[in-house]
């Protein structure tokens, strides 16, 4: 008996080893990652955050993207780094010109990460060395990521977390999908609340949308699963206060698919609090963008088909009645960089326009608005540009 | 020369019928993948590595193949060519590695999907199945026997 359970732990401790050396080449991706991220401050200012190699690096522009004045290494210790497709760094802004940066960090083993926090506090000058958001330190996954202020400016950040479909496998029970968890912090990022579990059985390979509502808090918008396998969304309150977060099923496509859509949504809140969506869904065979106004617990209204074949990572944003989805577009020629409006607070749409085109790849498009004014941030093949909206 | 060529001849034919590494995929490949198989069915797996559900979905898809001749199955690794140790190692481990296996090699792999199957999403697993008289299907998700023997019929 000593002697197969001694085969048994060698055999296990190969896998492990060869898992390892899979994920030695993960976690590098592509040879140039594109993930990043984009915002506007109040003045104009742009900042981006993307990577270097090993290196998570923020830098300002004062012209809109065209030159960038201000380029800073987050951590100047490498560590390997999420930066592709849904899973890339973050970076949000603090009412009194903080600058709050988040990725996730990958582990050795396939599929686990730590979620990272950095801040500065000197208008990005320097960084605070990384330190990692959740108390749990099991080798598992906590990645995607993603972070936002509220008008308090309490950071908060939200991820999705494998800890419950460990400790349910270990007790042979089912567990589909990862839990999605938060923490926030009350104390500019010196500190973060022990981490709260949003919900049980939520996707574990889709984005997080996080929006502020008009009084200020930050909601949630993220894929769930409900039943079997039907991965549609959940929409949560993220209290800041130790209370239970409220959630609630938003979408209801029904799209069934027990694997990794790889697709995450985007939330907009609008002064009145009308809470404008997108995301994917590939129910009865067809992908589509859909937009919607959540009603979480019913069927979200105003349901529009935004795009179809070839259509992916749709962000949404708003601005009083005017409300921007741009996303990529793929066809045989390359890649469209696409954009549709609503100047009606989201009754009607425009017909798809294309605002700029790609040969190559780029990272997801991010809306960013500056009074009243939409712009796409945008860096295909590596070279980071702000698209206008504005027809010509 | 001529020696060296039949050297290398020699080694070719002496090397192993397993463990070969994940050959390119490029865009201009799609065309002859996705042409119907002279007689019987291709289904192409398509897998990645950030996917926890693909290695399950290659190992039914592997099994059905083993009982069903007639059956070719090509293993379409979407991450980059350029990580083939990781795929290697990762197929090698779920007992895959016999089987004919390609990698994307296109810095846009949005555009490889688009070409394969312009009605996918990107979503993994992904499941394409191309007769003999030139009729396809598709699905995504972790696919079970039974979902398999329907699809491919």
């Amino acid at each position: 008996m000593r002697r197969i359970l001694a085969l048994a732990f060698l055999l296990a401790c190969t896998a492990v080893g060869q898992a390892h050396d899979a994920m030695a080449g993960m976690a590098m991706g592509h040879e140039a990652p594109l993930g990043f991220d984009a915002a506007l401050d109040d003045a104009g200012h742009l900042w981006v955050v993307d990577t270097v190699g090993e290196h998570v690096r923020v830098r300002r522009s004062d012209d809109m993207g065209r030159t960038f004045a201000l380029s800073t290494i987050v951590n100047p210790t490498g560590e390997p780094v999420y930066a592709e497709g849904e899973n890339r760094p973050k970076v949000a802004l603090g009412p009194a010109g903080e600058l709050y940066v988040t990725w996730s960090q990958p582990r050795k083993l396939p599929w686990t990460g730590f979620v990272r926090f950095s801040r500065s506090l000197d208008g990005g000058a320097h960084f605070d060395p990384p330190k990692t958001v959740h108390t749990d330190t099991a080798e598992i996954t906590h990645r995607f990521d993603s972070l936002a202020v509220d008008a308090q400016g309490n950071v908060i950040v939200a991820w999705i977390d494998k800890r419950d479909l460990v400790a349910a496998t270990a007790k042979k029970m089912p567990y589909l999908g990862a839990a999605t968890y938060y923490s926030w912090s009350t104390d500019r990022g010196a500190t973060f609340a022990p981490e709260r579990k949003i919900v049980d059985q939520s996707c574990e390979c889709c984005r997080i949308a996080l929006a502020r509502t008009p009084d200020g808090r930050v909601d949630a918008f993220f894929r769930a699963i409900y039943g079997d396998n039907i991965r549609d969304h959940a929409f949560a309150t993220l209290p800041t206060d130790g209370g239970a977060p409220d959630v609630k099923r938003a979408t209801f496509t029904r799209w069934h698919i027990e694997g990794c859509p790889h697709h995450g949504p985007s939330l907009a809140i609008d002064g009145r609090g009308t809470r404008h969506a997108v995301w994917f869904s590939a129910a009865d065979g067809k992908p589509t963008i859909w937009y919607g106004q959540l009603a979480p617990g019913a069927d979200p209204k105003h349901l529009v088909a935004v795009a179809g074949n070839g259509a992916s990572h749709a962000d949404v944003a708003v601005s009083g009645a005017h409300v921007w989805i741009a996303w990529h577009q793929m066809t045989a020629n390359g890649l469209d960089l696409m954009l549709r409006e609503s100047t009606d607070g989201g009754e009607h749409f425009s017909e798809p326009r294309a605002v700029a085109h790609a040969d190559g790849s780029s990272g997801w498009p991010k809306l960013v608005v500056w009074k009243d004014r939409a712009f796409v941030a945008w860096n295909p093949d590596g070279r980071f540009r702000l698209v206008p909206t504005e027809a010509l | 020369m001529r020696r060296l060529l039949a050297a290398f001849a020699a080694l070719v034919l002496a090397a192993p019928a397993f463990a070969v590494p994940p050959t390119a995929l490029q865009p201009k490949d799609v065309s002859t993948l996705l042409k119907p198989p002279a007689q019987g069915t291709r289904v192409i797996a398509l897998w990645a590595l950030d996917c926890a559900y693909c290695e399950a979905n290659l190992d039914a898809l592997a099994s059905f193949r083993a009982s069903h001749p007639g059956i070719e199955l090509v293993i379409v690794a979407t991450d980059p060519v350029s990580q083939a140790a990781a795929l290697e190692a990762r197929l090698k481990t779920a007992k895959l590695d016999s089987l004919p296996t390609r990698a994307y090699a296109d810095a846009t792999p949005d555009r490889i999907n688009f070409l394969l199957d312009p009605s996918w999403g990107g979503e993994t697993p992904r499941t394409l199945v191309i007769r003999a008289d030139g009729t396809r299907d598709a699905a995504s998700g972790l696919l079970d026997a039974a979902r398999i023997d329907r699809l491919i019929r």
